[in-house]
């Protein structure tokens, strides 16, 4: 799969928090940034495993009585 | 043996004879609060007035003949993350200060139906969102943390300032304090028990369970605790566990069960003392007949993003307001851990509910011919306060907060029904625990397996040596 790096600098991380319209005070871009590396290193390594037609294990359930 | 040193188990058999009173008890336990809370700090806000009353009246009942069970009349510590009506419920957050609920959580209604005596909220790291437990401090050492995010009760239950706690646990909180404090734990399955009224860390993650001294004592507080709950979705309606009576069936002979014991994951970048007691305590399992099958962990290098890649999103959805209207009343790390959830797009966060279904497929297989699999709970004994990192043998530097949940992280994903068991003690004399994993639903072998290792052990209700 070709899978573009991700960014990891405070700048990506402030554009990043500008779309999820959080306000990320300049001071905090540093750590934000590294913890956020860190989780997606581990979130990219998903990638190595062929997901093919697996549904996602989310929770919906139709019946309007329980 | 002082009423505060007593297992549930015992208490209610002295409360049953006549031989010792809930009033008893409960003065105990409170004076046992007084004496080890300066040390310990395990509790957000202590009831003793609203104990005593209980107590009184859980003594009167009993007197007259209206025994409800064995739960009447023994002290349970609540994490501060449940709701209790009247009494305050902050999640140990300076959020909630002052938030005082007109609702028990459903849990918590059930216990005190059963005649529970409640002397406490029990801190958490704040709402749940962390392994440590910064308040709070290791009743066998307190220059280390307790574990969390349930530290509270795991340091209550293993100082006997409480008898039993309860605690929830999303990525290992209920088994990560039980192991590093030296108490049981047991995460029921998902569905198995109601979250209403706990304040969520991440709802498809989430589960409540017992801390307690002795495993018979979780199988007490899980039959109470269990049941379907419509206001909670992810509850299913299943028949009740019946595990106390099946336990009490059931006797120490493992004949006939399958133990998987795991040839990866569990193992690697795991302390030699937490190897050795974990293998010791297996070749136990052996010895009272159990049959040992080695077995593959599936997608072990894929257990991480998948617990990140969910619980971080559903976490910061969950706090969306609180992190822009209340930010700096927030602990630093659990504010840095939002903001991150903030910025996890959510085709990751799909990913990785579709690969939490092939988990979930791959450990259905690893479990056709095994009935449970034991593991190390933690991979060390109680870190330091303020220790940020471990170094294993291999020169590899891996982050305590990784660390803390790296093995109990597979059963949320699955959630499968996963106890923590003491099995002895690092040359210092911190505690170690060993996990059994179940199948789902199957809370039965899983309690059965702990019970007979607590037994050969002998070292059931072992309590720590503070106050």
């Amino acid at each position: 799969m070709d899978m573009v790096p991700r960014p990891s600098d405070p700048e990506a991380t402030a554009s990043a928090a500008r779309a999820a319209r959080l306000r990320l005070p300049t001071e905090r871009l540093p750590q934000v940034t590294a913890l956020l590396a860190h989780v997606q290193a581990h979130i990219d390594r998903l990638d190595e495993v062929p997901l093919g037609e697996t549904p996602p294990a989310a929770a919906f359930d139709a019946r309007w009585e329980r | 043996m002082r009423p505060f040193e007593l297992s549930l188990t015992d208490a209610a058999t002295e409360i049953a004879a006549g031989r010792l009173s809930p009033v008893e008890l409960t003065d105990s336990v409170l004076a046992r609060v007084e004496a080890t809370e300066p040390a310990l700090g395990a509790f957000a806000c202590v009831t003793a007035d609203r104990a005593r009353a209980d107590a009184a009246r859980a003594e009167a009942e009993i007197a007259a003949g209206r025994l409800r069970g064995p739960l009447h009349g023994i002290p349970l510590g609540v994490k501060d993350l449940f709701d209790t009506a009247g009494v305050p419920s902050t999640a140990s957050s300076a959020v909630w200060a002052g938030r005082v609920p007109d609702r028990d959580a459903a849990v918590v209604e059930r216990l005190v139906a059963a005649g529970m005596v409640l002397v406490g909220k029990t801190h958490t790291h704040e709402f749940a969102f962390g392994g440590e437990t910064p308040t709070t401090r290791n009743p066998w050492d307190t220059g280390r943390i307790p574990g969390g995010s349930s530290g509270g009760s795991g340091a209550a239950v293993a100082a006997g300032s409480c008898t039993v706690a309860l605690g929830s646990d999303t990525a290992g909180s209920i088994r990560i304090p039980a192991a590093l404090c030296g108490t049981v734990g047991l995460k029921p399955t998902y569905g198995r028990t109601s979250r209403r009224g706990v304040a969520s860390l991440s709802w498809s993650l989430d589960h409540v369970g017992p801390l307690a001294r002795t495993v018979r004592d979780c199988a007490l507080l899980l039959d109470a605790m269990a049941g379907v709950d419509p206001e909670d979705p992810a509850t299913v309606d299943v028949p009740p566990p019946g595990a106390v009576g099946a336990l009490d069936a059931a006797g120490e002979d493992l004949t006939g069960v399958r133990v998987g014991v795991p040839t990866n994951w569990f193992f690697e970048h795991v302390s030699a003392d937490v190897a050795r007691a974990v293998h010791a305590a297996i070749d136990r399992l052996a010895a009272l007949g159990a049959q040992l099958r080695e077995v593959t962990v599936p997608h072990a290098e894929q257990v991480l993003g998948t617990q990140w890649g969910i619980l971080m999103p559903e976490a910061a959805a969950y706090h969306r307001e609180r992190l822009r209207e209340s930010a700096d009343l927030l602990t630093d790390d659990v504010r840095l851990g939002l903001e991150v959830g903030e910025l996890i797009p959510a085709t990751d966060y799909i990913q990785a509910l579709r690969m939490r279904t092939l988990l979930q497929r791959g450990w259905a297989a690893m479990f056709a011919d095994v009935d449970v699999l034991v593991a190390p709970t933690m991979a060390f004994a109680a870190p330091l306060v303020g220790q940020r990192d471990v170094t294993w043998a291999d020169g590899t530097v891996e982050d305590v907060a990784t660390t803390l949940i790296r093995l109990t992280c597979p059963a949320d994903l699955t959630g499968q029904p996963a106890l923590s068991i003491p099995v002895g003690a690092d040359p210092a004399g911190l505690p170690l625990g060993m996990q059994v994993i179940g199948r789902p639903f199957d809370e039965v072998t899983v309690l059965r397996v702990g019970a007979a290792h607590e037994r050969a052990a002998g070292t059931a209700g072992q309590l720590a040596p503070v106050g």
